[in-house]
């Protein structure tokens, strides 16, 4: 006989991921995507901006100096930190990485990550360092 | 009703039954013919007690050791109650299971060079124990489950709770099972039968064994007219976890743990088994390597003497492991320091665990012959509801899990050969039955009975199993047992279930379930009452039974089952065709004389 | 040394009978407890002395056998792996989630079952170097450290806890799921495998791998720290060599 006659399913809810905090941290982590987004849109239109002229880019200067730009870009960053930081947690889980036999900490792995950002961080201010000499 | 029709049925998902259904697919192809096989199991296969196991299986392996070695350790450790032509063909075909398990994908523990590790075990004479960590039997279970998936001529019937054979004219014929999900009766018309259900430690009230080990193979061939042989002999592990009884393995002693009484004392070395070995250099049949009948009985010679601690409830000894370190426990013993941590909240690398003796393993079962083939032609069992002869008195530590692979493909190739001469029986044979069968169901339900329920009776069976058939045992005891476990089974006439409804009724299966229980009951506690004399686990206080007695008792015992009348007991011949019996010794003791 | 203080507690089961009514209700259990009682000594309370009705499924008691899975406060976990002294509010009693419920806490496990025979959770050796012989039984050989790369996806007992924490199972039955995924990578990281391209046809599809979103909770609720979220992102890499390398070969 079939079983499922008399079964009951309950299909998942579109708020399902508001009952539990690990799956609200979860959707913050997939949200970070929309500050980015708009930061993104920014530099795109910062370089639509270069194109048609010193005017147009001044006003892309003045638009990004407004007040309630610069916090959504601060939001961005803030955001693209929190995702870097939860993406360098799972890195090692995902690629494990061995050297011969020896298998690398989880941490020194997750350490590793960050060291790069900051060594990006860094060749970056000297990038511009020199360029504004 | 629905029908079908099977080759083979093969009933238990386990270890034993697994092994079966591969083996009888194997066997089929190899015939050059095609069958069909029927696993059937109360729960889904990988919930089998198998996956409990966590020790290891035996095998000569190591270029020192040798099959005599193996089969002297079993036979004595038996008790010279094996059959020593079964012992023989066991040990000769153990390692080339195991091999064959690795060849499925067994995560055996490995040494540096990439061959598989051993580890030594109670009184085995030297490390011939194959494992995987200190889940083997888990391992083992998966490792079938998953392979038996390739074989697209099994067909599973998961949660299908078997509850009768049909027999004709001395043959199976078929199986009448019930499918728990919907209620509903199903009847599986077969050439050829395997009962690989597994034993019976749910008959005790303190057990290490998962809930569904309720003897419901043993009962249902039993009730056919097939015998029950040697159920006196239970096996209490020496250590489970006070309260719950959770298995703590042999393995912990294997790799050096230590047993101590309330005062730190090894006491073992007082019960035959010393003298003492140093810390860290366990010997194989010495101390806390000796067999697990003499240490279960040592630990009521301490709690007699009170020498024992207490924890909660119960009186317990130690054991203890703190000197292995952290990282060897974390490798060898991962699972054991999860569940002392989780269930007694002990760590085991810092504190030595509390432990008592738990009943573990049923070594008697539904007797076969050295073929897995019972007195009802083309009805098969192995594993732990069969006795082919391997255990005899007292089983050793990984000979069981080695016993299903062996047994169980033995059982599946014999199924497969029976069922390649044998044509299915009339339909209406079985219908007959099953109306039989059907109407047992119903008056159940129908809410007629005394008022009593299965709760009390199971109670009542579990305590009288404990009082009267434990570690040590007594006449007065045991007759009491028996006349108590008889009158339960007139009580048992007349309960009846609450629950009505068809849906996943699990009150109906435990009612079931005590049914079979009590009729095994009756069963162990009469062999155990009629063998006067002290073998392997069968312990008696009586003045002039408390030694062996071969003269009269080198003798299987064989319960017959009468209906609603008491059990009849008939003797059998013991198979000493390699091995005349002798004196059982370890430690110091076995030096002078032989194994 | 054991705590044996009893106290009452009382415990809330999500109940569903089909033969009496289609809804499912809650019901309220008043039981004695002490330090050590676990949720499956709670039902089987329950089931013994205050009602032989409710169903559910257990065996082992020793998180070994995977069949208690049930639903605490929203959280998937083990009955018996599950004490009542780690909680001060109240307990509620569900059916593992995103599973047909058969009854009370009875759900219907076929769908991982189907999932988990996809992923071809066996050893593939098509063409053995050495057959196995009886009558010449040998081992593969393989090093402690070759057995360490998939000794942690072998831990999987079928529980189907990941099952209930995956919200993309939950949206999507088909999805094959973090611990059939598990078993099935489990296996292609076995040294003597070589069905990693069997498996793959499987692994590297919509319903495979790519469903994952890595939430997580698979992992989180793991009672034996299997991680499946690591199985299934390990083998979202090993998916994308393999549809590189296959679209370079052309």
């Amino acid at each position: 006989m079939d079983k499922s006659t008399s079964q009951r399913f309950v299909p998942l809810k579109r708020n399902w991921w508001l009952k539990l905090r690990f799956f609200k941290l979860y959707m913050l982590r997939e949200a970070t995507v929309l500050p980015l987004v708009f930061f993104l849109l920014c530099i795109l239109a910062g370089m639509v901006a270069l194109l048609q002229g010193p005017e147009s880019w001044q006003r892309w200067i003045a638009f990004m100096g407004s007040p309630i730009v610069l916090l959504l870009n601060l939001l961005a960053l803030a955001a693209s930190l929190f995702h870097a930081a939860t993406f360098f947690v799972l890195f090692p889980r995902v690629m494990p990485l061995r050297i011969g036999n020896y298998q690398l900490p989880d941490k020194a792995i997750v350490a590793g990550q960050w060291a790069g950002v900051l060594a990006v961080l860094l060749l970056f201010i000297w990038l511009f360092g020199r360029a504004s000499v | 009703m629905q029908h079908r029709d099977f080759d083979i049925v093969i009933v238990g998902g386990g270890g034993a039954g697994l092994r079966a259904a591969i083996a009888a697919a194997e066997s089929a192809k190899a015939q050059g013919i095609s069958q069909s096989i029927a696993l059937i199991s109360k729960v889904y296969p990988m919930r089998s007690h198998t996956v409990a196991a966590e020790g290891g299986a035996a095998a000569v392996t190591s270029e020192e050791d040798t099959h005599q070695a193996h089969f002297d350790d079993t036979v004595s450790g038996g008790d010279w109650l094996v059959e020593q032509g079964v012992v023989d063909y066991f040990v000769h075909h153990a390692y080339q299971e195991l091999v064959q398990m690795e060849r499925w994908g067994c995560p055996w523990s490995r040494k540096e060079d990439g061959n598989v590790q051993v580890r030594r075990f109670g009184g085995m004479k030297t490390a011939r124990t194959w494992f995987a960590a200190d889940k083997t039997g888990f391992h083992m279970l998966h490792t079938l489950f998953q392979t038996s998936l390739k074989y697209s001529q099994i067909e599973r019937f998961d949660e299908y709770f078997v509850l009768d054979l049909a027999v004709h004219e001395g043959a199976v014929i078929g199986v009448i099972a019930l499918q728990v999900a919907t209620g509903e009766l199903i009847l599986l018309r077969a050439k050829a039968v395997v009962l690989a259900t597994g034993g019976a430690g749910r008959l005790f009230r303190f057990n290490t064994n998962a809930g569904i080990v309720t003897g419901d193979g043993m009962a249902i061939a039993y009730r056919h007219g097939v015998a029950l042989r040697d159920m006196e002999f239970v096996q209490y592990h020496p250590t489970g976890l006070p309260g719950s009884g959770i298995l703590i393995t042999e393995a912990c002693r294997g790799e050096g743990g230590i047993l101590l009484n309330k005062d730190g004392y090894r006491y073992l070395q007082d019960y035959g088994l010393g003298p003492e070995t140093p810390l860290g250099k366990p010997e194989n049949k010495y101390m806390e390597l000796g067999p697990r009948d003499k240490l279960s009985q040592a630990f009521w010679q301490e709690q007699q003497a009170g020498r024992t601690g207490t924890f909660g409830d119960s009186d317990v000894v130690y054991l203890d492991l703190r000197h292995l370190g952290e990282a060897y426990l974390l490798e060898r013993l991962p699972f054991i320091c999860e569940l002392a941590k989780s269930y007694i909240n002990v760590d085991p690398v810092k504190e030595p665990i509390p432990i008592r003796p738990a009943v573990h393993y049923t070594m008697g079962g539904i007797k076969t012959n050295p073929h897995c083939e019972t007195s009802v032609a083309g009805l098969y069992a192995a594993g732990e509801c069969a006795s082919v002869g391997l255990h005899g008195a007292n089983r050793l530590g990984s000979n069981s899990l080695t016993e299903l692979l062996v047994f169980g493909r033995l059982a599946g190739e014999q199924a497969s050969q029976r069922a390649a001469q044998t044509e299915w029986a009339d339909m209406n044979l079985l219908e007959t039955q099953a109306a039989h069968q059907q109407a047992k169901l119903a008056h159940l339900c129908d809410g007629e009975g005394s008022g009593e329920t299965w709760v009390t009776l199971k109670h009542a069976m579990v305590q009288a199993m404990e009082s009267g058939c434990g570690i040590y045992r007594t006449e007065e005891g045991m007759r009491q047992s028996l006349e108590t476990i008889r009158e339960l089974r007139a009580r048992y006439q007349k309960i009846r279930v609450n629950d009505t409804s068809k849906i996943f009724n699990t009150e109906l299966l435990e009612c079931i379930e005590l049914g079979y229980g009590l009729d095994i009951a009756e069963a162990s506690c009469l062999g155990a009452l009629e063998r006067r004399e002290s073998r392997g686990a069968h312990q008696r206080l009586d003045e002039g039974m408390q030694k062996r007695d071969d003269v009269n008792y080198l003798k299987h015992s064989q319960v017959f089952y009468q209906g609603d009348a008491h059990a009849r007991l008939a003797w059998q011949e013991v198979d000493v065709r390699f091995s005349a019996p002798a004196e059982r010794t370890y430690g110091d003791a076995s030096k002078g004389g032989k194994a | 040394m054991s705590a044996q203080q009893v106290s009452t507690r009382r415990i809330s089961v999500k109940r569903y009978l089909p033969d009496n009514s289609t809804e499912p209700y809650w019901q309220e259990y008043e039981l004695p407890v002490d330090d050590s009682t676990s949720l499956l000594d709670a039902l089987n309370h329950i089931k013994e002395q205050l009602d032989s009705t409710l169903s559910y499924r257990w065996s082992c008691r020793m998180a070994i056998c995977g069949s208690c899975g049930v639903m605490v406060n929203g959280v998937p976990k083990l009955g018996c792996k599950t004490f009542l002294r780690d909680f001060d509010d109240e307990i509620r009693i569900e059916p593992l989630a995103h599973f047909p419920v058969q009854r009370d806490l009875v759900v219907d496990m076929e769908i991982f079952l189907d999932h988990l025979a996809a992923v071809k959770p066996y050893l593939i050796d098509d063409n053995p170097v050495k057959p196995f012989d009886p009558k010449a039984p040998e081992t593969y050989r393989q090093s402690p450290r070759q057995l360490a790369r998939y000794k942690q996806f072998a831990n999987c007992i079928n529980c189907g806890l990941c099952y209930s924490a995956c919200p993309q199972f939950g949206l999507n039955p088909e999805f094959i799921g973090p611990g059939a995924i598990a078993l099935g990578h489990r296996y292609n990281l076995d040294s003597r495998d070589h069905g990693s391209t069997q498996r793959m046809a499987e692994l590297n599809r919509h319903e495979g791998v790519w469903s994952c979103t890595f939430v997580g909770f698979c992992s989180k609720v793991c009672p034996k720290h299997v991680d499946p979220a690591a199985a299934i992102n390990q083998s979202k890499v090993a998916s994308a060599k393999h549809t590189l390398i296959a679209l370079f070969k052309g």
